[in-house]
């Protein structure tokens, strides 16, 4: 059946007319053109698709429109929106994180979620974190030498 | 891109709506609903009403009851109790149970009610240690019930779980919760298990609660264990004899991943030792390092372990490296060469666009319709329903195959679309395009197919009877390979140890993140495009044009960039039905395959039984060596007969082995399709043949070391085959460099708190790169200076990940004397580039070496005697620069003229290309590489005594394969590498029965997860080359997998005296050999 939600994307308001099973994922990807989360494995198992939901790490994948009602949704484009963000991308950037690059913006949700959580998270706390991230190309050394660069710019940085 | 189902939803706010709702006809009372997809996908039926109660008030909150004890609503998110303060301090054994379940994003959405109410749930275990009670609410109104009692009676139909409830806990306790699974996070429970113990005054045991349950076991306590605990005291309690009634009491389910009697004993372990118990009992001595397996005579010997946090240095900080020639590939000790790749910011901001994410308005929606039956006739297909269907556009069946319905890399076995017969279950059969996912969804369901089943083939030795059923006409046997040096039977004689083995590997899949698909669209030519990911775009395209029966000229295949691909990529996947879709429907079709369907039809790496009988003489020096392969080649050849081939021509390793004698069959079967994997057999005979070294070498009382030094090959001598082997072979290097890492100093043996018992090995790394003596191997590519001033380097390998974009531009940059940034890359598209052979065997760094080395200069003359005219001086004085064409002799490096403004004045601009083979060795009397590169592995393992699970804890990777190109790009080959190997040697294996696939998705075929990783990874480079050799740097993209899985096996070997002969390796089987039971 159709229902109609309203939440916020990015920021900006939103609304979605249509079934109520319509999973987030389809829903960033197909009507909005937003196509950072990506299809991995459409059962919550890769990480692939994370997005913020109301500020916590979700699977897009998982999420269905009924769900969204009143929901603050911030993809990997919109993360801008978050102080730590710029911090994380350099790093991730400098440690040359990803290879193919279709887990990355997962992962920078994951951590940006962690380090907005907390800005002291350290290895053991970024290793649980991205448990539910799932990486093929990398082994994750050089996802994690990119947290941890960015968690030692943020101790640099001053908190907001 | 499954269509949404056709559900209503209520929100009930107050406890009574919600369970008038729950009462309503087909209702299905929902938390967090993060199951819901797993349970569809499994064939759950869709509902009708959900009923979301996570808005009603009555089911959230937690707080301290009246009594003392803890009440938390059944709503509440899993994620906000890991920080609920009363949870933290009423329920810590709550807590440490919460952070086993499934993983942090779904933890944010599940809830504590969905946990429980569909009795598989992980927390079951603990709540029935804390002895929890359940506040249920119906039409018939509220009752309280213990939770055990709940879950031994059959589910109420409309009654919904309102709280939990947890009695005051008793001020002195010994608690423990444990799950066990199948990788170290994120997995489905084997088995978990809760045990709370209430200590008196005196400190014996009041009460006592144990419980096991999660995933497919049955949730329950163990009373008659519990009762002998009762009235003990806690310090001097019976713990064999609580591990023996344990044992007798649990029961376990087996799932075929896990056996019931392994799950009952890890159970029982887990409780034991969980409350502080013996762990199980282990047969002699225990191994404090250098008491057996190889550690017997390794540098550093009898270093106990003294906790399972181990502190080494991370990887770059400082430590040693092994040689002194090497250098450690880190951003830190590399920093000057370390540069940022092309395509990296993009993807982390979420910018970047695959092929599978192109959108144009008249975009149609493809689906393929598979077999779902691994072996059938097909009588008959009917699709007029689904053509006349509103929004369908085109259906395709074999009967729109205009040209072969034949294809294949090395035979054209394979039909685009089925005929008249499947031989696997995903296997192709028609294909529609859609106005929308919706629309093609339901007329897929509407296609006919009569099928008659025929006997399916699934154990590749049984399908080599006479009598067995054919997947093929031509007979089962599809590759047989024979080899012979010297005289065999009359050398056993002369060998002091033998050790014979038979070694069976996984069918493991390549995983990319990034499922099979792209776009094709009609071109108003009347050719076509295909944008698909791939490895290949020039076979591609000739394999596109033979099926579709038009000139290669008039199709476009563009295959990158691609989110991965290891080798899955390398065979066509879906371009054959987008194509099909494409010309039939005259519109742009576009489709990805979702997991499910992915894992169903795509490539796998060849199950490999491998039987070795390795021999030497007293004093250790090889003398024989028998093997037999029999390869499961799954329905269609693809490069089936390349891997096998290469599989023996790696039977021997780096040794030297006077008397050989090797044999490989590859088999028919219907499981499923096999085809090329990154190590291409390589490192299926790397495992076997380093394990038997290392078991020759306890045989024969040598270090393994000196094992291997007095069996290495010499270099410059002939090859395996007898071939001609290129020059800067390194292994006597890399075996030093093994024998001196400062892995050896850390710790071994027994850990300091009896949990663990670590181990060290290693094995050595060989493999030729290029395709060898007998395929076309052609490389080339093509620099010219573009309109905009950018150097345009075009090659036909592809992006895939491994990062040929920077690895071009370094290069190039290198061979012109430009900046990396002054070179635009183009890779993978017929319509741009040239042929540059496939993205595979390590190749491309070679071939863009190669034509840097031969077009550059050539371009960089044209361009500077074009800027000596422009400029009115002497080419001579001039040179390519950094941003364009400076004064040779002048100190700062500023051009002259910029790369720009040259382009601008020229017309035509200036290019040169380059074509060559890759280089090959005279041999062709069978395939035989020329180029070799070698390395070797360490491993560091740390083994579970309650589980039997090993974790790798230090992968050192030492690698030799000329100078490094681009040391990020190395390093993640490597790094890349070794854990895709760590996957194939501890978890991964899609499992068949009656040729159907086990593994269904990603819940169930476990990759390894950032907690599997290892804790350091270190990479060592040996980048010199032997004066002159021409050949420069090799590619590494195999390398990183090479010896993962043997030196993991020494490890272990290390550790508990066992060589485990079959990956994935199963925990029972390194539980027995701890327990003296193997
Ligand atoms: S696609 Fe959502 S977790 Fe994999
Ligand atoms: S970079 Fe390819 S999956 Fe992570």
């Amino acid at each position: 059946m159709n229902e109609t939600v309203r939440f916020t994307l990015n920021g900006a308001d939103a609304v979605f007319d249509g079934p109520a099973g319509t999973t987030l994922l389809d829903l960033l990807r197909e009507e909005h053109g937003l196509m950072a989360a990506k299809p991995g494995c459409g059962i919550g198992r890769c990480g692939a698709c994370l997005v913020l939901v109301d500020g916590a790490p979700a699977n897009a994948c998982l999420v269905m429109a009924f769900q969204l009602d009143g929901a603050a949704v911030v993809s990997a484009e919109g993360l801008d929106r978050l102080p730590v963000a710029a911090a994380i991308r350099a790093a991730l950037v400098d440690e040359n994180a990803f290879q193919c690059g279709y887990c990355a913006p997962g992962f920078t949700v994951a951590l940006a979620a962690l380090f907005t959580a907390d800005r002291d998270a350290d290895e053991a706390a970024i290793r649980a974190a991205l448990e539910g991230n799932l990486c093929r190309c990398t082994g994750y050394h050089s996802i994690l030498r990119g947290a941890l660069a960015a968690a030692a710019r943020l101790r640099e940085a001053p908190s907001p | 891109m499954t269509a949404a189902s056709g559900f209503s939803v209520l929100r009930p706010a107050t406890l009574a709506e919600a369970v008038a709702a729950a009462a309503m006809p087909g209702a299905v009372p929902i938390g967090g609903a993060t199951a819901l997809q797993l349970d569809w996908a499994a064939g759950a039926a869709r509902p009708g009403l959900l009923v979301d109660l996570t808005r009603c008030a009555a089911l959230s909150g937690s707080g301290v009851e009246p009594d003392g004890g803890l009440r938390i609503g059944a709503a509440a998110r899993l994620a906000a109790l890991e920080h609920d303060p009363h949870a933290a301090a009423g329920a810590p054994l709550l807590l440490a149970a919460l952070r086993s379940v499934a993983a942090p994003p779904i933890r944010t959405r599940a809830t504590l009610g969905g946990n429980i109410a569909g009795r598989t749930g992980c927390l079951i275990p603990a709540l029935l240690a804390l002895d929890a009670a359940l506040v249920l609410a119906s039409a018939a109104g509220e009752r309280t019930v213990p939770l055990a009692a709940w879950l031994a009676a059959p589910p109420a139909a409309g009654e919904i779980v309102v709280a939990v409830l947890l009695p005051k806990p008793s001020p002195r306790r010994v608690e423990t919760a444990r799950k066990i699974g199948r990788r170290a996070a994120f997995t489905p429970s084997v088995i978990g298990v809760a045990a709370s113990l209430d200590i008196g005054p005196d400190g014996r045991i009041g009460a006592a609660r144990l419980a096991v349950g999660g995933g497919p076991n049955r949730p329950r306590r163990l009373a008659e264990s519990e009762a002998l605990l009762v009235g003990c005291d806690v310090g001097a309690a019976d713990w064999h004899a609580l591990r023996g009634a344990l044992l007798e009491e649990i029961d376990a389910a087996d799932d075929g991943w896990r056996s019931r009697s392994y799950r009952r004993r890890v159970a029982a372990h887990a409780i034991v030792a969980g409350l502080g118990g013996a762990f199980p009992p282990h047969p002699g001595p225990l191994p404090a390092g250098g008491e057996r397996g190889q550690g017997r005579a390794l540098p550093v010997k009898g270093v106990r372990a003294e906790d399972r946090a181990i502190p080494l240095p991370l990887a770059g900080e400082g430590r040693v490296r092994a040689l002194p020639e090497e250098v450690e590939v880190s951003h830190r000790s590399l920093g000057d060469r370390w540069r940022i790749r092309p395509d990296v910011q993009a993807k982390v901001e979420g910018g970047f666009r695959y092929l599978t994410e192109h959108r144009a308005p008249d975009m149609l929606i493809g689906r393929i319709l598979r077999a779902g039956r691994p072996h059938a006739r097909i009588r008959a297909i009917d699709v007029g329903a689904a053509e006349a269907l509103p929004g369908v556009r085109a259906v395709v069946t074999a009967a729109d195959v205009k040209g072969e319905n034949a294809f294949g890399i090395v035979v054209q076995d394979q039909p685009a679309l089925a005929a008249d017969r499947v031989r696997f279950a995903g296997e192709p059969v028609a294909a529609l395009a859609a106005v929308d996912a919706a629309t093609a969804e339901r007329a897929l369901s509407l296609i006919r197919v009569d099928y008659e089943d025929l006997p399916v083939v699934t154990d590749p030795e049984a399908a080599l009877a006479e009598d067995a059923p054919r997947v093929h006409e031509g007979g089962n046997l599809l590759t047989d390979l024979h080899f012979v040096r010297g005289d065999l039977a009359g050398a056993w004689e002369g060998c002091a140890h033998i050790v014979e083995a038979t070694y069976l590997t996984p069918r493991q899949m390549h995983g990319f993140m990034e499922t099979e698909g792209g776009f094709a669209r009609p071109e108003l030519d009347g050719g076509l495009s295909v944008f698909a990911g791939g490895q290949y775009a020039l076979r591609d395209r000739m394999q596109l044009a033979r099926i579709l029966g038009l000139p290669e000229e008039k199709i476009r295949v563009v295959t990158s960039p691609t989110g991965g691909a290891f080798g899955g990529k390398d065979e066509l996947t879906v371009q054959p039905a987008l194509a099909l879709l494409a010309l039939k429907s005259g519109r742009p079709v576009r489709l990805q395959l979702d997991r499910a369907e992915s894992v169903l039809s795509g490539w796998k790496r060849h199950p490999m039984t491998i039987r070795m009988r390795t021999g030497c003489d007293a004093a250790g020096r090889l003398v024989a060596q028998q093997v037999d392969v029999v390869a499961d080649a799954g329905a269609y050849a693809s490069l089936g007969p390349g891997v096998l081939e290469t599989a023996l021509e790696h039977a021997c390793g780096p040794y030297g082995i006077p008397h050989v004698e090797t044999r490989g069959r590859l088999v028919y079967t219907n499981n499923g399709l096999c085809g090329a994997f990154r190590g291409f057999g390589a490192n299926q005979m790397t495992y076997a043949i380093e394990c038997q070294i290392g078991r020759l070498a306890e045989r024969a009382g040598l270090d393994p070391f000196e094992m291997r030094r007095r069996a290495l090959r010499r270099p410059g001598t002939p090859g395996y085959l007898g071939q001609t082997v290129g020059p800067s072979e390194r292994l006597d290097e890399m075996l030093a460099a093994a024998e001196a890492s400062a892995l050896w100093a850390a710790p071994r043996g027994l850990s300091g708190d009896g949990a663990m018992i670590t181990g060290i090995g290693f094995a050595m790394n060989y493999q030729g790169t290029g395709l060898g003596s007998i395929p076309p191997d052609p490389g080339g590519g093509r620099l010219a200076l573009a309109p905009d001033g950018k150097i345009e380097a075009a090659f036909g390998f592809d992006e895939m990940g491994q990062g040929a974009l920077a690895m071009i531009q370094a290069v190039v940059a290198g061979a012109l004397g430009c900046d990396r940034d002054d070179v635009r890359p183009i890779v993978g598209d017929t319509a741009l580039t040239p042929e540059s052979g496939s993205t595979t065997a390590a190749r491309a760094t070679f071939v863009a070496w190669k034509t840097a080395r031969t077009a550059g200069p050539a371009l960089a003359a044209d361009l500077v005697a074009a800027a000596a005219l422009r400029l009115g001086r002497d080419p001579a004085d001039l040179a390519v620069a950094p941003g364009g064409i400076r004064d040779r002799r002048a100190n700062d490096a500023a051009p002259l003229i910029g790369f720009a403004e040259l382009a601008a004045s020229l017309d035509p601009l200036p290019q040169a290309s380059a074509a060559f083979e890759f280089p090959k060795t005279d041999y062709t009397r069978g395939n035989a590489r020329f180029l070799f590169i070698s390395g070797a592995t360490l491993a560091r393992v740390a083994i579970d005594r309650v589980t039997g699970m090993v974790r790798v804890t230090d992968i050192e990777q030492h690698a030799a394969a000329g100078p490094i190109v681009d040391p990020a790009g190395y390093l993640g080959q490597i790094e890349g590498g070794a854990v895709q190997g760590l996957g194939f040697t501890l978890t991964e294996d899609m499992r068949t029965s009656g040729g159907v696939f086990l593994e269904k998705n990603l819940d169930q075929y476990l990759m390894p997860s950032i907690a599997d990783a290892p804790e350091r990874m270190t990479t060592f480079a040996l980048e010199d080359l032997d004066p002159g050799d021409p050949f420069g740097p090799r590619g590494v993209g195999e390398l990183g997998i090479g010896a993962v899985t043997p030196a993991i096996a020494a490890a272990i070997a290390d550790a508990t005296g066992l060589w485990p002969a079959t990956t994935p390796i199963a925990p029972e089987a390194v539980l027995d050999a701890l327990e003296g039971a193997g």
